[in-house]
């Protein structure tokens, strides 16, 4: 066979092999030990000296031709059984993946860490006391005597061991004053109990308690904590209201109220410690004054969340304490 | 308190919207519930003003005393209603022995009413605006009056106290009956009016069955008294008996203003009725008479404690206008005040400081900035914790403190429960014990709602009776139901123990030990005491089937329980070193007896496993086949890690040497493969 059929008939064989068994199958074919190329070239010996040279070259110049082909056949067919691999290889992924459920922290737990994180950030610490509180804490030492027509604003539930269950987070002051020298800041948000069950009352509740007592406190200073307290929490553009109220353990005592909807509805109470808590508490009334303020968390989350009803706080529904 | 609008512009002079007006109550603290537009036949528009008067203003319960301080504030003068001399005819057969509890009571006997008549449309129209049932023309009367003035005034039927009438303690155990037809049983802190010898009223709060007025009673003696408040309050409530006189009495009524209500009285039963007057009668100790309270004031302090720049004349300006009388002003800037009668609630200083301030305008006061302060930090309220559990999947509820007592019981011996003494229902009389009962009712309510699978858990207080109330506060949590929802690929399997018990071991991060327990509530065989440092901190368990059936719970609940107090506090962590080295691994098999539980084979191991030892891996727990009888074969890997160097091969055969040493003389282990 003549070197020209022989390198187009090479050529084709190689060019055409159409996996990677039959190109390395070609490949030795022509170029392995026994290969089609490699006995021609062994068989250059034999030719007469004249001839062998030109066939020599020409076929040498046929074999990396060949060598190049090959290798480039050879990337090619690798390339296509990859992108072949890759298709086999493909998954749906509109599948659902393997979900690992995340959990939820209960509205007011949240509200609570919200509204504690202003008051922290003022200097607030945070101070807790004992829920099962004597009639001491929970009243007379607030400035609620017994029989006080203030008490009828608390429904008590009282223990059988002669204890009740606080109305209020005050106590916690109470307790504070009594064993921390002022300067004081604290809050002490905490669960509260009132015989109170309907449309807009559960029988417990939460409260956030903050108190504050220094050689100087204002009114104003009051004010003006509670006011960019509501602008952090509800918005700057919040409308605000004090307006004049009642606490045995405040004078003066103030209500906030904020516009919401047209309305306006009272979030918090506040007002300047009443001297004769001061006194009780043995902190000289003239030395230092105080205001105190409380908030009810479930109302705050209510609002903020659009929450309708009050009692779902309490029913735990996971198709409700998931939302948020 | 409820009243008409008309009625209260009949005491003050004022063309202002009700809307304004209301804005005015509320913003001067006494607060508008809402108002509600009312067309009268007599006085035309009108219309009904809601107020929720606090505590402290008990003269606020009436016309006279909210137009005081309409009038207060917008610097008008009270009309009174005009006073007619009253025709005094007769004399008066009674006479009324008094005590100091009672200081004033005046009285004024009338003969020849007639119950029949009726009074005026408009008292009858006040009076229902003000939600008050018209009942006889002496009964409107009275509460007419008593709604325009706060005076409570009380009738009796002169015809029943020939005797006249006492005031005085009740005896221990005296009974009265009332109006109301129920027989109290009083005691000697109560104050009774009598016949001079047995109960007819109870002062102040409500008037006795048989001296009472009826339709055929001729004669009446009117009752104006002052009663102390401290001897009047905390009865009403007591017994039961709320009413528009206690209200009053228990706040404060006026001292001085017994005889002006006992005269308006009189002009309207001489209006519509044809009847013969006696002469008011007027007791008194005058020793036991409130003195007018006199309050020295400092202004500067008004205007330090409000933070407002306010002019020593428009402070006094401010306290006249409340009917106060500024008696001297001394050298040293103060200034001596005197209080109204009708001001039970003002007493010391800062009571006029909120005067000053009420009379300002709250919204008129300025605002300023605390003293500036370091942040604090939020720790106690236990954030890190919240957020672990949070990622492993627990949804935080919050649960009531109070449980049924028969669910408390299943956990609890009942002497150790506080009993709540006036629950608001029978299923939250005990105050829990554990923050199971809760947790589980939670999980019967969402399983009952088809949510079958569920992490919970709650932060709270228990409570245990004793010599102190033990309050603890604990961290719960239960889990129950399926690890996921039914996947396309995945096995959808129960949770078992070892759910939550990983939970516990992701949560808790430290050095906590399990060992087996034993707990009445919960699975004798799958329960373990959470132990660190020797102190127990807690429980995990499978809830004991007995307390599921008990509460018809129809699927496994795994349950653990922790004192917060125990757990790791939130602290600033601290660099520690680690290795840069190669870590070396071997993988060992032993065959123990069966009931030796794995923790104690792997605590002997890392005794002997030297000062390297990274982690100790538990892979393998098999019976069965190719294992004997009563054994069972563990398989661990552990891992060194040295800061000096690579460790050599040599290094780490010597310790697996000592391991398996060790641990076939301590608990006869047998290794099988290394």
């Amino acid at each position: 066979m003549d070197i020209q059929s022989l390198s187009k008939k090479s050529k084709a064989i190689l060019s055409q092999s159409d996996n990677l068994d039959s190109l390395e199958e070609a490949q030795r074919s022509l170029l392995g030990k026994s290969g089609e190329i490699t006995s021609k070239l062994k068989e250059l010996g034999s030719l007469p000296p004249e001839e062998r040279k030109s066939a020599g070259k020409e076929l040498n110049i046929l074999k990396n031709s060949l060598q190049e082909i090959y290798q480039a056949r050879k990337l090619e067919l690798r390339r296509i059984e990859a992108d072949k691999k890759l298709q086999e290889d493909s998954i749906d992924v509109s599948l659902p993946g393997r979900q690992r459920k995340k959990g939820s922290i209960h509205p007011v737990t949240q509200t609570i860490a919200e509204i504690s994180s202003f008051f922290t950030s003022k200097g607030f610490s945070v101070a807790s006391g004992p829920e099962a509180e004597s009639d001491y804490y929970n009243f007379e030492a607030l400035n609620i005597p017994a029989d006080h027509p203030a008490k009828d604003m608390h429904d008590t539930f009282y223990l059988d061991n002669g204890d009740l269950l606080r109305t209020h987070t005050s106590p916690v002051q109470v307790r504070v004053m009594e064993e921390n020298e002022p300067p004081l800041r604290i809050i002490c948000p905490g669960r509260v109990y009132r015989k109170d069950s309907d449309l807009t009352h559960t029988p417990m509740f939460h409260q956030i308690e903050g108190l504050l007592i220094e050689e100087d406190a204002s009114f104003s200073q009051l004010k003006g904590l509670l006011e960019d307290f509501i602008s952090d929490f509800f918005g700057s553009d919040t409308d605000i209201r004090f307006r004049p109220s009642y606490f045995p353990f405040t004078e003066p005592s103030a209500e906030v109220d904020i516009k919401w909807k047209k309305g306006w509805l009272e979030i918090l109470g506040c007002g300047m410690v009443h001297p004769n808590v001061l006194e009780m508490a043995g902190i000289d009334s003239k030395k230092f004054t105080g205001f105190a303020f409380g908030l009810g968390p479930e109302r705050i989350a209510m609002l903020k969340h659009d929450i309708p009803d009050l009692r779902a706080f309490f029913e735990n529904d996971i198709r409700f304490i998931k939302q948020f | 308190m409820q009243f008409s609008e008309n009625w209260l512009k009949e005491f003050i002079d004022i063309n202002i919207s009700t809307e304004e007006l209301c804005e005015q109550l509320t913003m001067l603290g006494l607060e508008v519930d809402g108002y509600e537009k009312y067309k009268s036949k007599i006085t035309g528009d009108d219309s009904i003003i809601k107020l929720d008067i606090t505590p402290n203003r008990g003269d606020c319960f009436s016309i006279l005393g909210i137009a005081r301080e309409v009038s207060a504030l917008n610097g008008l003068k009270i009309k009174l209603p005009a006073e007619e001399k009253i025709n005094e005819t007769i004399e008066s057969p009674i006479d009324v022995d008094i005590c100091n509890e009672s200081p004033r009571y005046i009285g004024r006997y009338v003969e020849g009413v007639d119950l029949k008549k009726k009074v005026s449309p408009l008292i009858i129209e006040r009076l229902k605006l003000s939600d008050v049932r018209s009942i006889d023309p002496i009964v409107d009367i009275t509460n007419y009056v008593l709604l325009e003035t706060g005076q409570p005034l009380h009738a009796f039927d002169a015809k029943k106290i020939p005797n006249g009438l006492g005031v005085r303690l009740a005896k221990d155990k005296e009974e009265i009956e009332l109006l109301d037809e129920q027989t109290l049983k009083l005691s000697r802190d109560c104050l009774v009016i009598t016949d001079k010898s047995d109960p007819v009223a109870l002062a102040g709060i409500m008037g006795g069955l048989d001296s009472g007025i009826s339709s055929s009673t001729k004669s009446i003696y009117l009752e104006s008294a002052f009663f102390k408040p401290e001897i009047i309050r905390g009865k009403a409530r007591r017994y039961g008996l709320q009413t528009d006189a206690s209200v009053r009495f228990e706040r404060g009524v006026d001292y001085q203003l017994q005889s002006l209500a006992i005269e308006r009285a009189s002009q309207l039963i001489m209006n519509f009725m044809d009847c013969d007057f006696a002469p008011i009668q007027t007791f008194e100790i005058k020793k036991s008479i409130p003195k007018e309270k006199k309050i020295s004031l400092d202004i500067q302090n008004v205007r330090k404690s409000l933070g407002v720049n306010i002019k020593d004349s428009e402070v006094k300006r401010i306290l006249k206008s409340l009917g106060m009388k500024i008696e001297l002003t001394k050298s040293d800037g103060k200034v001596l005040v005197c209080i109204p009668s009708w001001r039970f609630d003002i007493s010391i200083e800062v009571d006029l400081v909120e005067e000053v301030a009420r009379l300002i305008g709250y919204d008129k006061l300025p605002s300023s900035s605390l003293r500036s302060s370091n942040r604090k930090t939020v720790d106690s309220l236990n954030h890190n914790l919240i957020s672990s559990l949070v990622s492993l999947g627990y949804n935080e509820v919050i649960t009531y403190s109070f449980v049924d007592e028969k669910e408390a019981l299943l956990f609890e011996e009942k002497d150790k429960m506080l009993f709540v003494q006036n629950p608001i229902s029978q299923n939250m009389s005990v105050m829990r014990t554990s923050l199971l009962p809760g947790l589980l009712n939670t999980f019967s309510y969402n399983f009952n709602r088809g949510e079958e699978s569920v992490k919970l858990f709650e932060i709270g207080s228990t409570f245990l009776k004793g010599k102190k109330i033990a309050q603890k506060e604990k961290l719960a949590g239960l889990v129950s139901g399926k690890v996921s929802d039914i996947h396309w690929c995945d096995e959808n399997r129960a949770f078992d123990f070892f759910d939550i018990k990983g939970d516990l071991e992701v949560l808790l991060n430290q050095d906590y030990s399990f060992t087996n327990g034993k707990l009445p509530f919960l699975h004798p065989g799958k329960t373990a005491l959470i132990t660190t440092k020797n102190k127990e901190i807690g429980f995990v368990g499978a809830l004991s089937p007995n307390i599921s059936n008990s509460l018809d719970l129809k699927q496994d609940i795994y349950y653990f329980e922790l004192s917060l107090d125990s757990l790791p506090q939130p602290h600033v962590r601290k660099y520690s070193k680690y290795s840069k080295f190669p870590i070396a691994q071997r993988d060992l098999a032993f065959l123990v007896d069966e009931q030796l539980p794995v923790s104690v084979i792997l605590e002997l191991a890392k005794k002997k496993a030297g000062k390297n030892l990274k982690e100790i891996n538990l892979f393998d727990v098999y019976q069965g086949k190719g294992i004997p009888e009563n054994k069972k074969s563990i398989a661990f890997s552990l891992f060194w890690q040295s800061m000096k160097g690579t460790l050599t091969d040599e290094e780490v055969d010597l310790i697996v040497e000592d391991i398996s040493k060790y641990l076939s003389k301590e608990v006869k282990a047998e290794l099988r493969s290394e």
